[in-house]
């Protein structure tokens, strides 16, 4: 009886699929149209807002599906007929799957294959699409829509649960700030799927819960309880501890024995940390998780036993300053460091802001600093190059791109885009290929250990790129390869896959922070 | 076919239903009736497992209400004032939509039927008047032939012409299919019940055939040589007992020609004549209802 319930519903719902299988389709077209840089003002406006539309279309067709036969309520005439519920909850099942998750597959696969990528690579991108999306996006929608009996009453219910979310992330940025970022450590780092997944886990969990509720047992009050319980236990996942969750990722690690040598140690041969002139030596910047203002120290540090052509990317930096008495002083987190140099030992300085009110009472003191380091080592996959004006490649493993120079003639822009999640970590430089010269290479990296591709608004594709510098605007700056070289010169492309996650203490049994502020 | 055993719902903290018990016996077409609120709509929506009870027990085709199966709903008719039906299908599209739920469909008797009812099977069910969607919610549950017809408030807001052609249509089908039928007009199931239940308030005040029913309830006018005045001692029975004039009108809930006159004469001294006449079912519900209102049953 699935494919007869299949054809009423089809019957009473196919306009409704049509106009939003059409603003899925209008938004692809215009993301296609947009392509690599995405100059035109209009287009780029309507990229962003026609996707949204889309998605929200899709939101209301979903509602709108279970809608035809609601659950709660006394005067469904489905409710006595003899129509078998599971036939019921497995032909909405199969109706949201065809006919919202259908159109955007086909979106993403035609957004591939337009965009010149196999149709393998596309399949797999629009299958990763479809699979996050039904388990992120409908599959929860889903299930809300069955505790609702309308429209209405779901806006309703939807903003009454914006509203709690809303109310609890507000109290929980408090109270992170409150404890100098160290209350909710997974959410944005490299290690942010682990949140993601349990997340998952609890959307799908909580949805055949209150499926099977609903579905099977018609028990609305209890299915709309555990909407609110099951919504808070997800937002509570963004408290999980960051120890646990990097340990999940050292498990995981491609190459464990990869950063076995890696060692780090307080140098204070290298000197107080030289300010870049024009800059005040004590910052008083906000920072996302602080709210007022904070002071920055600089520990100088070595770090040893990484091979060359490896790339360290520091995931966290957790920070304590214990007093002499043993009470911990300041609890904090440090800001993040890049070791890409070539070379045995690489030096750099640690930087910790600590808000300006702890700093001043603690700055004389000595202290012990406890330095905990959560360290991912990238290994060099591949390097690429393409030509530094003009240039249009499709390097497999990268993705398509295309370079150019920018109106104020300083940088080369590199517009890359790649079907699924994209590479994570790279280097690049200009490189003269006939004098061999080459520019300092900047790092483009981003911490996002995930194993899988996540994607549910426009296409999924990921976009990237990074701004090449030439020429130095205030003429202080001069690049070996400057502007007269582009020509004959390439942008040679370093990328680097996360090879081994691990973690490193720093103890430094004495130290005055006044002492190590910036010069 | 239906058996209820000491059935309440509560809403909150509203007594809907309170220790309802009765039967519904095979081949009979069984009037379940009370004022508005008083818990016939509650009864059915538990019996057809759309609401549960929150005590008791109701027990259709010899299953527990909170267990029906497609099985058992396939040999039950269900015609609700309240039945929400897909708007935007006609009345076509949904009859071949319910079609393939019921193995026992009878095409012809379905043709019959709308013919019969005279419905616009082309046109939208949204479209539909209440009447018309009354007449079309029959003709849904009649063409499978059920077992069980339940019906819930069918003649509300029908005018006196759809209303017959609504119960013409269904007494042609009703062969011998047991028929449960929730109502607070009299006027409706004079006729058609043999059956009845009277409900106040979430209880159940009797449960009798209508033949019993018709059969023990008379009013009864006691002239009187003087001016009449309720007398100092009446049995429990005689209830709504007024005077005017030198009548005595009282209405008897155990009704026995051979010993009303005796008993009339025990009690009231200067009976000239006996004069008991038999009451039309709504005069039987209106005044057991106020009797209940009264406290007095």
């Amino acid at each position: 009886m699935v494919w007869h319930i299949f054809k009423k519903d089809w019957k009473l719902a196919w306009v409704f699929v049509l106009v939003v299988s059409l603003v899925h389709w209008i938004a692809a077209a215009i993301v296609h149209k947009l392509g690599l840089f995405g100059e035109d003002p209009m287009l780029g406006m309507l990229a962003e807002a026609v996707p949204m539309l889309a998605l929200f279309g899709s939101m209301f067709l979903i509602g709108a599906i279970v809608h035809l036969d609601t659950i709660p309520g006394v005067r469904q005439d489905w409710l006595v007929r003899p129509i078998a519920r599971r036939d019921l909850v497995l032909e909405k099942l199969l109706f949201v799957v065809l006919m919202v998750n259908g159109p955007i597959f086909a979106e993403v696969l035609l957004q591939g294959l337009a965009n010149g990528f196999s149709f393998r690579l596309s399949l797999v991108a629009a299958a990763w699409e479809v699979g996050f999306l039904f388990f992120a996006f409908t599959l929860p929608l889903f299930s809300f829509a069955s505790v609702t009996q309308n429209m209405t009453q779901a806006f309703i219910l939807g903003c009454g649960c914006a509203f709690l979310i809303l109310v609890f992330d507000t109290i929980a940025s408090y109270l992170n700030a409150r404890a100098y970022g160290t209350l909710e450590p997974i959410p944005w780092s490299g290690v942010g799927w682990v949140g993601e997944t349990s997340r998952f886990v609890l959307v799908v969990a909580a949805a055949i819960t209150i499926l099977g509720l609903q579905y099977f047992r018609r028990k609305t009050l209890v299915s709309r309880f555990l909407v609110v319980l099951f919504g808070f236990m997800i937002l509570a996942t963004q408290f999980l501890p960051w120890k646990p969750a990097f340990a999940i990722e050292q498990r995981l690690s491609m190459k464990p024995n990869a950063g076995k040598d890696a060692v780090v140690a307080f140098d204070s041969a290298l000197g107080k940390f030289p300010s870049p002139s024009g800059l005040r030596a004590s910052s008083e910047q906000g920072r996302r998780y602080y709210a007022g203002e904070h002071s920055s120290v600089y520990l100088p540090l070595e770090v040893a036993g990484i091979h060359t052509d490896a790339f360290l990317l520091t995931d966290r930096v957790e920070v304590r300053f214990i007093g002499m008495d043993g009470k911990t002083a300041y609890h904090g987190i440090g800001e993040r460091l890049e070791f890409a140099d070539e070379g045995p030992n690489k030096s750099s300085y640690q930087e910790i802001q600590v808000p300006t009110s702890v700093y001043r009472d603690i700055k004389d003191q000595p202290l012990r600093a406890q330095v905990d380091y959560s360290w991912t080592l990238f290994g060099l996959e591949a390097s690429y190059s393409i030509r530094a004006l003009g240039g249009d490649e499709r390097m497999p493993g990268f993705g398509w791109c295309e370079t150019k120079m920018n109106e104020a003639e300083t940088v080369v822009e590199l517009h890359c885009m790649q079907p699924g999640k994209g590479p994570t970590c790279a280097t690049l430089f200009l490189e003269n290929k006939a004098t061999g010269q080459r520019n300092p290479a900047r790092s483009s990296c981003h911490s996002d250990y995930s194993p899988y591709s996540g994607w549910y608004i426009g296409d999924n594709m990921a976009h990237f790129g990074a701004n090449i510098p030439f020429r130095d605007s205030s003429g202080l700056a001069k690049f070996p390869v400057d502007g007269p070289q582009l020509p004959q010169s390439r942008v040679v492309i370093r990328a680097y896959q996360p090879e081994n996650h691990f973690t490193r203490s720093l103890t430094i049994p004495e130290i005055r922070l006044r002492d190590w502020e910036a010069q | 076919m239906i058996r209820v055993e000491g059935l309440s719902r509560k809403f909150g903290r509203f007594d809907a239903l309170r220790g309802l018990s009765f039967d519904v016996p095979p081949g009979s077409a069984f009037a379940l009736i009370g004022a508005n609120g008083a818990g016939k709509t509650t009864t059915i929506k538990i019996l057809m497992n759309i609401l549960e009870p929150t005590r008791g027990s109701a027990t259709l085709l010899g299953v527990d209400s909170r267990k029906i199966s497609p099985r058992e709903l396939r040999q039950i008719g269900y015609v609700s004032e309240n039945q929400d039906m897909p708007s935007r299908l006609t009345v076509e599209e949904y009859v071949a939509y319910l079609r393939p739920f019921y193995p026992t469909w009878d095409r012809d008797l379905e043709a019959s039927i709308a013919r019969q009812l005279r419905l616009p099977l082309e046109r939208k069910i949204g479209d539909l008047s209440h009447g018309m969607r009354m007449k079309m919610a029959l003709m849904c549950a009649l063409p499978y032939r059920p077992k069980l017809l339940i019906l819930d408030e069918p003649f509300s807001g029908l005018d006196p012409l759809v209303r017959d052609e609504f119960m013409e249509g269904l007494l042609e089908q009703a062969g011998e299919m047991t028929i449960l039928i929730s109502s607070h007009e009299l006027g409706e199931i004079d006729g058609v019940a043999t059956h009845v239940a009277f409900l106040d308030e979430g209880q159940l005040l009797f449960q009798e055939s209508m033949s019993d029913l018709t059969g023990r309830f008379r009013e009864v006018h006691v002239t009187l040589e003087i001016e009449a005045a309720r007398p100092a001692e009446v049995p429990k029975e005689w209830i709504e007992m007024r005077a005017l004039g030198n009548v005595l009108t009282f209405v008897d809930t155990r009704f026995d020609e051979n010993g009303l006159s005796e008993r009339i004469r025990a009690r009231i001294e200067g009976v000239r004549g006996i004069d008991a006449e038999p009451m039309t079912l709504r005069s039987i519900f209106t005044t057991l209802a106020r009797a209940a209102r009264d406290g007095r049953t």
